[in-house]
Parts: structure tokens; sequence; C-alpha cells
């Protein structure tokens, strides 16, 4: 059993492409029962972000599986082959294991370390084990990877520092005035700067948001998207003595709002801190109001400074967390090939009882003279040794971590015991019985 | 010095370098490791006090050093219950060092001294452990005082780094102040009060030259009365003219280095008075 991945993302294809292969559209349950269509994939779990759309699935045979995954791929969106094909791209074995980390905490995302995916892949993850697609190898894959992300993201600063404008705005209002629940904020302007920042300290429950801008009418639409009251534009002075945050982003040529006029109005508040988000280009706000003690003025550079340097921020991490990555995949690799060498320990765990039942065959006529408990007893001592004597081995086997080792001592062991000829013959006891009488397997009697 | 105060300075050192080191890495383990030598420390501080009452048959505040080290300990059980409550171990850096250096000249000026009759009073007592919270209260103050300033000078000048990225937010932090201004000076006002009630009583029939030396104009008695007045002003300037954020942070370092002042040179050096 191997692992293999296919997909597309962000760093293969082009937003078109990535749009007409989104599994959210038809639903990841649909696209799992449809898998069930394709048995050379054994089990599933379908990941789709606005970002990506990947297939992780074990396998017995990887080639056959790939074809099959390329093909399902285009068939179930609907995109011919010859145009999804060079856009997809396909891992195998341990790099499934490292590319999934590397998702899931972030780092393979276009805003590196962003933590939404995190909870996309989880929910990937439980959508196929609701739909029972899952199995041994990705119910260890995908936990294991939880765990590592988890790592990464608490040892290396990965996910630290806003790294959009919005998001910059506020986590700066968090830091001048803790909670936001209870802010009031006042947006000016109605265009689709103030419209955006406006939804984000929405969805940050702010308590109030007024909006207002030289037409009325485009403020009240405004506001009514946003959940917020829209007010005439004459009263601005006044609104900006009772307002916390205010967000600026009108069309305006020259500046909105001058340091004489916040001047004269943090007078009237008290010195009551009032925090400037000024997007508009040109900017709407004078920028002496900066110099005013209690006003945190920031115009879209500042802001875009803030995310310029997080970003370097996380770049620098990236390597820290790609080394703890490499560390975690050597240990799920050596798991992976204990599970690799297990159909040659199956093999030779039958091989062992085959020998041990033919002798006890052979004894037969012997061992019924004796009183039952002794034919018990011989029985057991017969299955001890056995499992004694496969013990180590065993052990010794489960531990190869590299695959080379781990086939060659495979191999060596299948010839060495005539491994295969007992699968061939697996039916015939007889042969299997005949061929090792001769090793003189000990029996006690 | 005594074998505990040896422990106890170095207990504090320990706690000192791990808050520090959690201030720069943010690891969890540093961090656990910084408030339990803490935690350690104040236990092994509360010990003491208290193995000292039974041997002295008073609360052990008599002497400038052995106030110094009952200052520390208060400081440190205050501080560990805002980490505890608040679950925020930012400040331990601020604070931590302040006590060890402290201890440290506490205990490098460890002296016995002897009971004094004329302090075996409740009044005393009540007295001293007023104003010893009071002094810890000014202290945790004067420390997001400062700790306020430094995430402001972050804001302002846009360049969000070290502390925006280790501190709470400028509202917590000036609430923090102004909570602690308060009860400092609840505590201050009480001790001062209790103070002047207890000299009253003891000034007529007494001619011990300390309590003789008590007035206005005693260094000691005239500078806490500066520090009052301080922190008067404070808390009328933030409720009626709304000076909070900088300005407060600002007056509550004016308040505590007073506060210093008063209790270590002053203490040594410059009273007549309050030296028994």
């Amino acid at each position: 059993m191997d692992l293999l991945l296919l997909g597309v993302s962000h760093h293969t294809s082009p937003v078109s492409l990535r749009e007409r292969v989104d599994f959210s559209k038809r639903g990841i349950a649909e696209a799992l029962h449809e898998l069930e269509g394709y048995p050379s994939a054994t089990e599933a779990v379908v990941l789709t972000t606005c970002n990506r759309a990947e297939v992780y699935v074990a396998c017995a045979d990887k080639d056959a599986t790939q074809t099959d995954l390329s093909r399902f791929m285009s068939e179930f969106h609907g995109v011919p082959a010859a145009e999804l094909n060079p856009h997809l791209y396909s891992h195998s074995g341990a790099e499934v294991a490292r590319h999934l980390c590397r998702v899931t905490s972030g780092l393979d995302s276009l805003v590196v370390g962003e933590p939404q995916i995190f909870g996309q892949v989880k929910e990937a993850y439980a959508t196929a084990s609701l739909e029972r697609a899952t199995g041994i190898l990705l119910n260890k894959l995908f936990p294991w990877s939880f765990t590592v992300a988890k790592r990464v993201r608490t040892e290396t600063n990965l996910g630290e520092g806003a790294v959009s404008v919005s998001y910059a705005a506020i986590t700066l209002a968090k830091k001048i005035f803790g909670d936001l629940k209870n802010l009031s904020v006042l947006v000016i302007g109605a265009g689709e700067m103030a419209e955006l920042t406006a939804t984000h300290l929405q969805s940050h429950q702010v308590e109030r948001i007024a909006v207002t801008s030289r037409t009325l009418d485009r403020a009240t639409r405004l506001a009514q998207k946003v959940g917020g009251t829209a007010i005439d534009w004459t009263s601005l002075e006044e609104e900006l003595l009772q307002t916390d945050v205010v967000v600026t982003a009108t069309g305006s040529s020259s500046p909105i709002i001058t340091a004489g006029m916040i001047g004269h109005v943090m007078q009237a508040r008290r010195n009551r801190p009032l925090f400037v988000i000024d997007v508009g280009l040109p900017r709407d706000v004078d920028s002496a109001a900066g110099d005013l003690e209690q006003v945190f003025l920031y115009n879209i550079d500042d802001l875009e400074a803030i995310v310029s340097e997080n970003l370097a921020r996380r770049q620098e991490q990236t390597s820290r967390a790609e080394a703890m990555i490499s560390d975690a995949v050597r240990d799920f690799l050596a798991w992976l090939h204990s599970r690799g060498a297990l159909p040659t320990l199956v093999a030779l765990r039958r091989h062992f009882e085959a020998v041990r039942q033919s002798e006890l065959k052979r004894l037969e006529p012997k061992l019924s003279r004796l009183p039952q408990e002794a034919q018990d007893r011989v029985d057991e001592v017969t299955r001890l040794l056995i499992q004694k004597l496969l013990h180590t081995p065993t052990e010794q086997l489960k531990t190869i971590a590299d695959q080379v080792s781990a086939t060659h001592y495979a191999e060596a062991i299948t010839q060495v015991f005539r491994l295969d000829d007992d699968n061939d013959a697996s039916s015939s006891e007889s042969k299997t019985s005949a061929a090792h009488t001769e090793d003189k397997t000990p029996v006690t009697s | 010095m005594t074998t505990i105060t040896i422990v106890l300075l170095l207990l504090y050192l320990a706690a000192g370098v791990s808050y520090g080191f959690f201030f720069a890495q943010r690891s969890q383990m540093v961090g656990r490791l910084a408030t339990l030598s803490l935690t350690a420390a104040a236990l092994i501080h509360t010990f003491a006090v208290g193995m000292r009452t039974v041997e002295v048959g008073q609360l052990p505040f008599v002497g400038t050093s052995a106030v110094i080290s009952a200052f520390v300990w208060l400081l440190a059980v205050a501080y560990l219950y805002t980490e505890v409550t608040t679950d925020e171990r930012a400040m331990g850096v601020f604070i931590v060092p302040l006590l060890v250096v402290l201890q440290a000249i506490s205990a490098l000026s460890d002296g016995a001294i002897e009971p004094t009759p004329i302090l075996n009073s409740h009044w005393f007592a009540l007295h001293v452990v007023s104003l010893l919270f009071a002094y810890a209260a000014f202290a945790l103050a004067c420390v997001v005082g400062i700790t306020y300033v430094l995430l402001f000078r972050e804001l302002k000048s846009k360049q969000l780094g070290f502390f925006a990225a280790r501190l709470p937010s400028l509202h917590v932090i000036d609430a923090m102040n102004g909570r602690a201004v308060g009860v400092g000076w609840l505590f201050l006002t009480v001790g001062l009060a209790v103070g002047t009630v207890w000299l009253f009583q003891l000034q007529p029939d007494t001619a011990d030259p300390h309590v003789r030396a008590m007035s206005f104009f005693d260094p000691k008695i005239s500078v806490v009365l500066l520090s009052w007045l301080v922190y008067s002003f404070e808390i009328y300037a933030r409720s009626v003219i709304g000076w909070s954020g900088k300005r407060a942070a600002w007056l509550s370092a004016l308040g505590f280095s007073i506060v210093l002042l008063n209790l270590v040179p002053i203490g040594y050096f410059l009273t007549d008075s309050h030296n028994f």
C-alpha cells in the first residue's frame, strides 16, 4: 500500500482553471462517492480551498491510480484532460506526507502562515471519515499532520502578524482599544475600500458603525450592507466626538479632515484615544493630525509597510518550519515502511504456522497416544516457540526506516524461506508440508 | 547574610532571568519556570516573615532593611496575584528585576534589630502594612506605566515590533495603571492617617528621640506627603481633566521615584524619625 496525491494549486494553475476544478461546487461527499468508481484508490480524502483542489489516496498500484485520478479530476469537473493535465502535480509515499504537512501548517499557502487552511484540511478529513472513505493509511496520515502543523505553528512565529491591510487595521485597533466590541466606528466615504474595512470591523461585532458620504444615498446603501447607520455629511465633526475608530476612503482631492479639526475634537473628547485609518488616495486626513497625543493616524502606506514587514518575518521562519517537517516526515516514513514489510511478515508467520501444522500432522499417530492434556501442551509449546522465533525479526523489520533496505530485507526473507512458493501454493498444504519437513523444526513430544 | 536570605535572593534572581528570557523568546516552558521560581521565592519569603514574627513577637518590619524586604515580599505576592488572575506574564520582566535589586539592597544591609516596645502596637502594624501595600501598588502602577509608554511609542512611530507583539492593549495597560494607583492611594491615605493618630497618642508622653523628631519637616514625612500629592493629582487629572494614558503613566513613574527615594536613600541616611 502506498500514498498518492494529485492536485492543482495556485503554484501550478491560474485562478481561471482553479475555479473550474473547485470540488465545493458539487460537494466533497459527492466527489468521494464518485471516487468509489475507481477501485484502484482504496482510501481517499478530497481537499478543496480557493487556492487548491487535491485528492489524497491510498493505493496498491501507483501508476494505475495516478491515471485513474487524473481521469477522475477531468471527468468530475468536466474539464478536458488535455487542458487540465499540464497543471496537475502528484506526489507519492513520503512526499505526500511532507506536502500535507506543508499545506496544513500554511507553508504552501499563497499567504505563508495563514491559519484558515488548518481548519479546511481538518474539515476535509472529517468529511472523508464520515463518508467512510478513509482507512488505515489516511487515518494515520491526517491526524499526524495536524499534530505536526500545531507544533510548527507554536514553535515558530509562522502565523504571527497581520498580512493583509484590513487585518493590519484590525490588529492595530485591538492593540489600542483591546476589545473591539465596545467600539464606535465612523466610515467616511462609500467606496470599495471603505466597504471592505467596514465589513471587517463589522465581523468583529463593533458596537456601532456610522457611515457618511457626500451623497447620503450612497452612505445609506453602505450602512445597510454593514448594519450601520447613515449620517449626514454636515454632522461629521459632531460624530468625530463620540467615535473611537475613523475609516476614511473618499476620492477627495484635498484633505477632508484637518489637524485643526481633530485638535479641536480631541479637547472635547478629553483626550480619549482616536484611531484614524486613512485608506483614501490621495489622503483624506492631514498628516499633522498624527502628531496629536492620543491620535493614532495610519494611512495606506503605513498599513502596507506593516504587512510587508510581517510577510518578511514569516518568510524567515519557513526554513525552521521546513526542518521540523522533515524530521516529522522521517518518523512517518519509518511507520509507512513498517507497513510495507507487513505482507512479508504475514507470509513469514503463515509459513511458520504451516510448518508447525504439517509437523503436528506427521506426528499425529504418536501424539494421539498421549493424554489430551499432553497433546494440548505440545500444541501450546510449538505455538509459543514460533512466536518467540519470529519476535526479533518482526521488530527488526518494522524499524527499518529507508525504503531500499526495507525492500532488500523483505526480498531476502522471501527468498530464504521461499515465501513466494508458499503464496503460489498456499492452497496446497501438502506441498508446503513436504518442502519443510526437511527443516527439522524441533517439536517436543 | 543568613542562608534563607541567600536562597531568597538566588530564587528572585532566577525568576528575574527567566522572565527576561520568556519576554525575549516567548517560550511557554521558560514562562512557567519563571512563575515557578517566583512562586517559590514568595513562599519562602512568607515562611521567613512568619518565622521572624514568631521569633520577635511583632511584625518584622522594623529597620529599613526589613521594610524593604517586606516590600519585596508584598510586591511579589501582588504581582503573582495579577499574573494568575490575568494570565499575563509579560509584565514580569519589568517587576521582578526591581524585586531582585531591592532584595539585594535589603540582604546586603541585613542586620538584626532588637524589637522596640514602642512598636509593639496594632497601630504600628496597620500603619506599616498599609504603607507597604500602597508602595507595592505604586510599583505595579509605575511598571505598567512604563510598558504603556513603550507600546505607545511603537504605535505612534508605526514601527510595530517587540513590545506590540508582547504587551496587552494600551486600553488594558491604562486601566491597570488607574486601578493600581487608586488602590495604592487608598492604602497610602489610610497608612498616613493611622500614623498621624498613633503619633498624637505617643508624642505627649514619650522621651524616644525618634518619635519626638516626627514633624512635617522630617524628610521622610515631607517626601511621603509629596508622593501623596502627586498620586492625588494623578487621580484628579485622570477623572476630571482626562489625563489618562501617557500622562498618567509619567505621573505614576514620578510618584514611584519619590516613593523609592523615600524608601532607600532617605530611609538610610537622612531621616531622624522612623529609624527604630
